[in-house]
Order: C-alpha cells, then structure tokens, then sequence
C-alpha cells in the first residue's frame, strides 16, 4: 500500500485517514483514490455513503433507495472482502483502505 | 507428431516451450462460449497458437453493432450466424486444428454434454446466470474456469481452479442487472487476450496463473491491478470442496 498524501500535513493526535477505491463504472461516477479524513467510530456503510453522495447517478449505483448497497456490489478492507450485512457495523480506522467495486459483466 | 507446415507455423512458439509444448496445445480441447467480443480475440489467438480442439458456442446472429469489437466477424457476415462466421475464420486462421462451432443457447440442460471433455472453459459470456453455470459445470468436471468481463473502458480476469481458488461464485455472489453495456474493441482485445495468455500458460504448465487474484484493467488510466480474492468457505456454489486432481498440468 502507499500512502503518499498522509505524511504531507502535521497530523492530529486522533485525526484518521482512510482511502477508497473505485472501480469500473463506480469510478466514472465517482472517481478513486479518495483520501478522507474520518472521525473515530465511523463504519464502513456511512463512510462510503457520504462519499457517494457527492454525485446522486454514483449514489445510486452503489446504494439502493432504503439506502442499503446493492446486493451485487462487492466492498472489501484491507484486501479483505466485507459481507453487506457486516458493513453497517465494520468500523473504518486509520490507513484503511477500502475498495467498492461491481461485478463486470459484458463480453 | 507435427507436419513439415506446423512446425513451420509454430517455429518462432517452439523457440519458448518446445516440440513437447507445442504437442500439450494440440492435444488440449478448450471450450470458448460466446463467440462475441472476449470470444472473437481469444479463439483467434487460441486458434493460431495451434489448441488442438477449440469448441465455441454461441446463439446469436452477427450484428452490425457488433463490429466495433468482435473482430471475428466482418462486414459481409452481417445477418449470419457468429458460429458460421467463427468456424469459417478460424479454419482460415489454422486449417491443422478442429474447430466445433455449435449454434446453441448454454442452458442447464445441456453445459455438462456440449463442454464434454474439455480441458478448460473460457467465459467469453455477457451476463452472470450463464457465468454461474459455466462455474458450476468447472466445480463438477474439475476443470479450470478462465473469466473475463468488461464494460466500457474496463474490465477484469481471473482464473479459477476449483476446489483449489475461490470460484465465481466466491468472488461475485450476486448477479448485477443486465444491461445494454458501452464496449470500446479494444477492451475485449485486451481482456480476451489475457484469458487467451492464461489458457495457454495452464495448458503448458508453465508461469503464474491469475489464480487467487482478481486483475481488474482501467484502459482510461492505462493502469492494471490485481486484488486478491479468497475462497469463501460458506459459498452455495464451491464450499467443501477439494480438488481431486493435480491443478496444474506440470509434469517437471
């Protein structure tokens, strides 16, 4: 993994950064490598739901309308995959890095 | 044993893996199903690598919207079917391999019979329920199951050998909904012919496979990457299952 943005800034004592990677048409919407800034206790659904927002056609690509992701819609941490129905509890901790990408489907 | 043309024909292969390499591609029975954009580069390239027995299977008529990425089938195919067009290119293309070109829907009356005694399948499908069968069938037969998928300026790969990785259904679970989907050529070329590279790799037993990682391409960046993908021990398609046979064809 790299890092290169963290160490440009003084950090805070309890300041947390995560990254989120896109994929495929997730990235056309919302673009990736997206470096936040995260308050402690924060999960894996609102983290990703509050980057989605920024672009609704992105939003609702990922998410459904009750606000729950797609059932197809592949999320992991860390290289390790995240099952839908845990991401809601899943807290994100500093240098987390998380990718949100969907099944490729043409041939 | 190999005629005066063929080892004219594969001379600059041979120099990489040999008389005996070149014997393991004629040999090997590789089912292709779909003869459409992933389908048209990986037959071609399997087709003059000299696979001995290539079955592609597709049910559709070639289109002229078809024709910015299925470079299997021409202008003056338009109307036919892609399995006349496939067959009679890839004849054209190496006229000492066989080729079966079958004009049939993949339906779960008929995987198991029409892939037969492959050697590995090729997804070159366009949707996840025919995806999901074609897993199914690999799992059943032990045989290798080289996925590819794209959409517009991206797409992904991986090789599956059940019982040893994470199969389709560990990766994807669910299906996404189907779709008109915007292809560039040049994706499909890409895609197809690393799964094309993967067949070859496997039937040679040589290499690193993309086993137990997801190669996923971004042709807008120009960047590959891979993920790793684990088996998931609770999966409805592959859990509790072990390989009974040798994975890789090496024989060192």
């Amino acid at each position: 993994m790299q890092w290169h943005d963290r160490n440009k800034k003084p950090r805070e004592e309890d300041e947390m950064t995560v990254k989120i990677r896109f994929f495929a048409r997730f990235r056309e919407l919302l673009g990736t490598d997206i470096v936040t800034d995260v308050a402690p206790g924060t999960m894996f659904t609102s983290l990703i739901m509050t980057i989605a927002q920024k672009n609704p056609a992105g939003y609702a690509a990922i998410f459904d309308d009750k606000g729950t992701f797609h059932e197809f819609v592949i999320l992991m941490k860390n290289g390790k995959r995240i099952e839908i129905a845990d991401a809601a509890k899943t807290p994100v901790v500093d240098g987390d890095e998380i990718a949100v990408f969907p099944p490729v489907a043409g041939g | 044993m190999f005629s005066e043309r063929e080892l004219e024909r594969y001379k600059r292969q041979m120099m990489l893996f040999g008389e005996e390499g070149q014997e393991r591609l004629k040999k090997a029975h590789i089912f292709i199903a779909g003869a459409g954009g992933l389908g048209s580069p990986i037959s071609i390239y399997l087709a003059v690598a000299g696979v001995g027995t290539i079955t592609i299977v597709d049910m559709d008529v070639v289109d002229q919207s078809n024709l910015n990425r299925q470079i299997l089938h021409f202008d003056r195919d338009v109307g036919r079917k892609k399995t006349a067009s496939a067959e009679e290119k890839l004849r054209e293309l190496n006229p000492d391999i066989t080729v079966n070109a079958i004009d049939v829907k993949i339906e779960d009356s008929n995987a198991v019979n029409l892939i037969g005694k492959a050697d590995g399948i090729v997804d070159a499908m366009d949707n996840y329920p025919t995806r999901y069968l074609l897993n199914d069938v690999a799992i059943a037969k032990e045989i290798p199951l080289f996925h590819g998928g794209i959409r517009g300026f991206y797409g992904q790969a991986t090789t599956i050998i059940p019982g040893i990785t994470p199969c389709l259904k560990c990766i994807f679970p669910k299906a996404p909904p189907r779709e008109v989907f915007p292809v560039v050529g040049v994706t499909p070329g890409i895609i197809g012919t690393i799964q094309a590279n993967e067949v070859i790799k496997y039937l040679l037993g040589s290499g690193e496979l993309l086993t137990n990682r997801l190669f996923i391409w971004d042709g807008m960046e120009a960047h590959a990457e891979e993920l790793c993908v684990e088996r998931n021990p609770a999966c409805e398609a592959c859990s509790g299952m072990t390989a009974t046979k040798n994975p890789a064809r090496k024989t060192k």
